[in-house]
């Protein structure tokens, strides 16, 4: 460690020579005395120059206690200072160096910068301005913009605008920014922030950056564009789904809900809000094996069509359904689209349409038949009976001609069969005939009152208070007789219970006849409404005693179904139309 | 300033301005050490006027200063800047 005296060095005494004589000891006096003066003048030169210089320093003079003129001069303050300061001359030129830098890279940040700056005084005159601003917003052929009022060249106004934020910089003394101002066909975001001040504290000038915010602008303009294209479309998407009669469900890959339809919501028989995140095998209740799901399954497989029965609160519906996959714009699958029609009705009137076609086929074949075969059987039934007044016959030929005679009248009562069917089958125009079905119900039980009671069939009946309904009397209670004769003749071995019913449901009146016989096989449900079919003994009937019904009733709008168990008996179902209703 | 070298200057029972034209020579007698930071001054005074004079004497010649009280004198300590 160096170690630096602080003891203020002192200059040895100055000697003087003795003097040799009188005169020249005087001069030499004299001379020391100049010399003296001259001395203490120097000194008091180097100590007011020392003081200035301290003073420069920043610090006080020196007092004249503290170092004699001796002590001064060999402290050499002059020449302390003097180092000093050519080391704050160094320091000095190195801080220019560095300024000059510095002002040269912020020069260089100030062109290179992608936003406008200029620089501007309270009298709104652009000191200076980069590049950026001058391609922002100066004309091409303006030379000099330094000097100019910023309103004239960048705005094109002849005063500042009341939006201006450097008016409002120089008015607040605080930063401004306007977020869009619109210059040149060009959007700009401006801030104003103080940038110099007065002894006051006014600011006196401020520097303005605008930043070229055009393409966001555009951007964004296309944004809401395409947004407003989006919503348009979304809605005119919804509206269309809204509007069709079909049901239509979305679902994801999880086969759960995301979007459905009023239509899809009625046809299932639930909200649409209560569709929602379902999964899409809990909305539909399957009735029969062949709707087991394997077609909702399926469905996401491809595109596919699959009819499916399904049970709602008010009856059964057959549902038509259509599945589409649903693929995102990378074609990765995100689910499918059905689309669910309701075709019980269709499907009953396409079946009302084709039994009634088959039937107005075999009508007229039956009438053309009848037709034919009435009269050589009117003659053969005629002379027979003619033949039996004779008594030149004998007792065996008189049999053989009762025979001809019974089997001709046998014939007769199905030609008047097959007339009564044909007169049914052909298209008369509708009988607005009204009635009261409970009434019709109670006289066809008492036509067949003593048959019931011979084999012991016992017969319920729970008629409801009902309107009248719309079909011919007479013609109801065929049909009538004609369930219960069906009844009768299933149950003609094992007896049993006939329950019959009326009970209105909305506009409808449904007549059931039910019994309790040994059933109708579910492989010959289908036809047993077709002409000549029948599961009797060939002579025991005619097979077309249930075609006649079902014309009759199809006649008048209404329907009958059958619904039959093996061993458990069958009930047919006959609809018509309420009078009130209509 | 932990590897470098302290040169050490005692003004004590010094008044300004002898302290600051002492502090100022002994700058400049250890400029070239100073300056590329070899070396650090550190000035022991009692008078106060002296932790303002220095400090701002040697900040004008480029040097930054730190002023520790320690216990009855102060402690400034002269090191490039």
């Amino acid at each position: 460690m160096k170690s630096s005296s602080a003891a203020a060095e002192t200059g040895s005494e100055p000697t003087v020579a003795p003097s040799a004589e009188a005169g020249e000891a005087a001069g030499q006096s004299a001379e020391i005395e100049r010399l003296r003066a001259e001395n203490a003048q120097y000194a008091h030169y180097i100590r007011s120059k020392t003081n200035q210089l301290l003073q420069v320093m920043g610090t006080q003079p020196l007092r004249p206690e503290e170092f004699d003129d001796r002590q001064l001069l060999s402290l050499d303050p002059i020449g302390i200072i003097a180092g000093s300061f050519e080391q704050v001359l160094e320091h000095v030129n190195d801080t220019i160096s560095q300024l000059s830098e510095a002002r040269d890279e912020l020069q260089a940040i100030f062109d290179a910068t992608g936003v406008g700056i200029s620089i501007i005084d309270n009298d709104f005159r652009v000191i200076k301005c980069n590049e950026k601003q001058r391609e922002l917003l100066v004309d091409r052929d303006l030379a000099a913009v330094a000097g100019r009022y910023c309103y004239n060249v960048y705005c094109q106004r002849d005063g500042p605008g009341l939006d201006c934020p450097a008016m409002e910089t120089f008015a607040t003394g605080k930063p401004v920014m306007v977020r869009e101002v619109q210059k040149r066909n060009k959007y700009f975001q401006v801030i104003s922030t103080p940038f110099a001040r007065d002894l006051q504290g006014e600011v006196t000038r401020v520097i303005e950056v605008s930043l070229d915010i055009t393409e966001k602008k555009r951007a964004e303009q296309e944004e809401q564009r395409q947004r407003g294209f989006y919503l348009t479309e979304k809605l005119k998407f919804a509206t269309v789904l809204e509007s069709l009669s079909e049901g239509l469900l979305v679902v994801d890959t999880a086969q759960r809900v995301v979007s459905a339809n009023t239509a899809a919501a009625t046809i299932i028989g639930r909200n649409k809000e209560e569709l929602m995140a379902r999964e899409l095998s809990s909305l539909f209740t399957m009735l029969s094996a062949s709707d087991d799901g394997k077609g909702l399954a399926a469905a996401g497989e491809g595109i596919c069509n699959f009819e499916i029965t399904h049970a709602r609160d008010d009856g059964s519906r057959l549902l038509a359904v259509n599945s589409v996959p649903l693929q995102d714009a990378g074609a990765s699958s995100i689910g499918r689209v059905l689309t669910i029609r309701d075709i019980t009705e269709e499907k009953q009137r396409r079946e009302t349409y084709y039994r009634a076609e088959k039937l107005a086929a075999v009508g007229q074949l039956s009438a053309g038949l009848a037709h034919e075969l009435n009269t050589p059987l009117g003659s053969i039934l005629g002379y027979a009976r003619l033949l039996l007044r004779q008594d030149n016959f004998t007792a065996e030929q008189r049999d053989r001609l009762a025979l001809i005679a019974q089997q001709a009248k046998k014939s007769n009562t199905i030609i008047q069969g097959l007339l009564n069917f044909a007169r049914v089958s052909t298209p008369a125009g509708k009988n607005e005939s009204r009635c009261d079905p409970n009434r019709v119900i109670g006289e066809a039980l008492q036509v067949l009152a003593a048959e019931l009671g011979q084999r012991g069939i016992e017969v319920r009946t729970a008629l409801a208070e009902v309107p009248r309904v719309v079909i011919d009397a007479k013609q109801l209670e065929q049909v009538v007789l004609n369930m219960l004769l069906n009844s009768l003749q299933a149950m003609k071995e094992s007896g049993g219970d006939i329950t019959i019913a009326t009970t209105a449901r909305g506009n409808r009146l449904q007549l059931s006849i039910a019994d309790n016989g040994p059933g109708i096989p579910p492989e010959i449900q289908s036809r047993i409404f077709d002409p000549f079919f029948t599961t009797k003994e060939v002579g025991e009937g005619t097979g077309l005693g249930l075609s006649i019904c079902s014309g009759i009733i199809n006649e008048f709008g209404g329907a009958i179904d059958v619904d039959s168990e093996i061993g458990h008996g069958t009930t047919f179902t006959i609809t018509l139309y309420l009078e009130q209703q209509l | 300033m932990a590897d470098n070298e302290q040169i050490e200057l005692d003004i004590l029972g010094q008044v300004c301005p002898a302290c600051l034209l002492v502090v100022l020579r002994t700058i400049n007698e250890h400029r070239d050490l100073l300056k590329d930071g070899a070396a650090s001054l550190v000035v022991k005074t009692d008078h106060r006027d002296t932790t303002r004079t220095v400090p701002e004497s040697a900040a004008k010649m480029g040097y930054q200063t730190m002023v520790r009280k320690k216990g009855s004198y102060y402690e400034i300590i002269i090191s490039s800047g």
